[in-house]
């Protein structure tokens, strides 16, 4: 730290931090607090305790999009994250030709809007015209399920899409973290005569561990606060939000309420989202922490 | 695995075939896309043959009369300045920011620094109401503002930038400042060419999330004349059905056109980019 004191420190980042405090911080804070609060936005909250939180439990629509986000957010990441790690595992081989046209190829979902992904996706399973359902026919199913309509199906394909749409971003990720292993192990591992398997299960695999780690936790944090391809996939608009009890997430449904304008009861949606990301994130973390004792005691 | 022994032939083929297998399915969909929206309705509606795989006349007026039935070249322009703006300001504040807890001391430096590392990990999708009527209070909502101010900083960027700055020799600085030059003249001559590797990668990544962002305009714009570019596409396909495919499609393809261009050209510094986001959420 060669720096000395200085007063232009202050204006480089007076401003940034700023926009950090109003957007993020003070929203978060008074969002936990707003929860105790009935408030339409004009006047004064009116403190109602854990009112909002037993009403909250007793909403019909409440406890289907509850389960339905913690179903995708346990289905969708841990399919997605373990594929990325074969394909960036026989991606990495030497021996393997055109790492750049498939990683380019995997990165493509990445960059695209999720709104340009819905579409092609409903496109691909429409009832009628859909690709899908014209190849089911041509083997013989003459009945395919209107994929996009009928029961748990928009569910099914919403976690398919997401899977599909998530393991290019794993993959880049891995293919840095096996980068990064150091090349002495492997050939120890020759030495010894280890098999192909085992060196993937005792070494490559424990030493990406940190980086399926990081995959898991951040893919399940976000995957609780989905919203995007739900409400693309479900052909939801921001006067008709679809509230099937079959697709319905909790973030959705806090948009529905954020719409009715009830604010307190909204950001107690809120909390049990953030509440969710915690346990989960801590569930994660003791478990791969418990994995890598034992694997160090091993 | 790469200094073990390369596995046999059939087995090494049947790896790539694998591979490549998966690789396509990340491509095809978006193929099919760019097809259907060449194609007439009636020729999207068939079934796919060999025979009409191809469209018979590539339509390419669909993409006019996609961009005219929904006013697109409108909301291109809103996406546009919003995405640029915001890149360019939201680049700068960050790389200051990143300068300043990297090379400067200053009172309260420890505290606020472990404030932007907070600002990182919380979910502002859970908490979005209270921002949502700050920006109310300010007079952001249906404007410009309230889609670019927000995104002016974030905790990440500013993470991000201080470790590149970090690796910027101090010998460097202390000789500029030998020089004369002020903080503002050792960030414009030795930070900023030093640090451009992640500059244009932490560029390329806040270009793509404010393109791409989505449930954010549509919490803060309410009138049609103040759109991004991907509300307005996602309004051509309400409701459960669709006028017509290969218009909606077009206008899918326009929508992902820019980020696609730009990915092609600089797409080493887009995969940092997004590797960056690696450390991020």
């Amino acid at each position: 730290m060669a720096g000395r004191q200085t007063r232009s420190a202050y204006f480089f980042v007076v401003f940034p931090l700023g926009i950090l405090l109003v957007f993020t911080l003070v929203p978060t804070v008074v969002g936990l607090g707003l929860s105790f609060f009935q408030w339409n936005g004009d006047g004064p909250p009116s403190f109602v305790g854990f009112r909002n939180f037993q009403a909250l439990f007793r909403d019909a629509k409440f406890w289907p999009a509850l389960r339905n986000t913690m179903v995708y957010g346990l289905v969708s990441v841990p399919p997605a994250v373990l594929l990325a790690f074969l394909l960036a595992v026989a991606v990495h081989a030497r021996w393997f030709r055109g790492k750049a046209l498939v990683r380019t190829l995997f990165f493509m979902p990445t960059i695209i809007s999720v709104v340009a992904i819905g579409f092609v996706w409903r496109w691909l399973l429409d009832d009628q015209a859909g690709l899908l359902n014209y190849g089911l026919r041509l083997v013989g199913v003459d009945d395919p399920p209107n994929w996009l309509q009928d029961g748990y199906w928009p569910f099914f394909w919403i976690i398919v899409i997401s899977v599909w749409q998530k393991v290019g971003f794993c993959l880049v990720l891995y293919l840095a973290a096996l980068a990064g292993i150091n090349e002495t192990l492997y050939e120890a591992a020759e030495v010894d005569g280890a098999s192909r398997v085992a060196v993937l299960r005792h070494i490559t695999w424990p030493q990406a561990a940190p980086m399926t780690a990081f995959l898991m936790v951040t893919g399940v944090i976000s995957a609780l606060m989905v919203f995007d391809l739900v409400y693309v996939v479900t052909g939801s608009t921001a006067g008709s939000i679809s509230e099937s009890d079959y697709t319905n997430v909790l973030n959705l449904f806090i948009f529905r309420q954020f719409g009715y304008s009830r604010f307190g009861y909204a950001s107690a949606i809120g909390v049990v989202i953030f509440l969710l990301t915690v346990v989960a994130t801590a569930a994660q973390l003791g478990l791969f922490a418990e994995r890598g004792g034992k694997g160090a005691a091993r | 695995m790469s200094s073990l022994r390369r596995p046999s032939l059939p087995v090494r083929a049947a790896v790539h075939l694998g591979v490549y297998l998966v690789a396509a399915t990340m491509l095809a969909p978006f193929l099919w896309m760019l097809l259907t929206s060449l194609k007439t309705d009636q020729e999207a509606a068939q079934a796919p043959t060999l025979g009409n795989l191809l469209p018979a006349v590539w339509q390419w007026r669909n993409y006019p009369r996609a961009v005219e039935a929904a006013d697109l070249h409108l909301y291109y322009a809103n996406s546009t300045v919003v995405a640029v703006v915001t890149t360019v300001l939201a680049v700068a504040h960050n790389a200051l920011a990143g300068f300043a807890f990297a090379k400067m001391r200053f009172a309260g430096r420890r505290v606020l620094f472990w404030m932007t590392l907070a600002t990182m990990m919380l979910p502002m999708q859970c908490f979005f109401i209270f921002a949502y009527l700050i920006s109310r209070w300010l007079g952001f909502i249906d404007n410009w503002q309230a889609l670019i101010v927000p995104f002016l900083a974030s905790g990440f960027g500013v993470f991000y930038m201080r470790q590149a700055v970090s690796a910027v020799p101090d010998a460097l600085l202390e000789a500029g400042r030998i020089d004369g030059m002020d903080d503002w003249d050792l960030f414009w001559t030795i930070v900023r060419p030093m640090a451009w590797p992640a500059i244009t990668a932490l560029a390329i990544f806040s270009f793509m999330n404010s393109w791409n962002n989505f449930f954010w305009p549509l919490i803060v714009i309410d009138s049609i004349g103040e759109k991004t570019l991907p509300l307005a596409v996602a309004d051509l396909a309400s409701g459960q059905y669709m006028q017509s495919w290969p218009e909606t499609m077009a206008a899918a393809t326009i929508l992902i056109l820019p980020l696609i261009v730009i990915f092609f050209f600089c797409q080493r510094a887009f995969v940092r980019g997004v590797a960056l986001t690696g450390i991020k959420e």
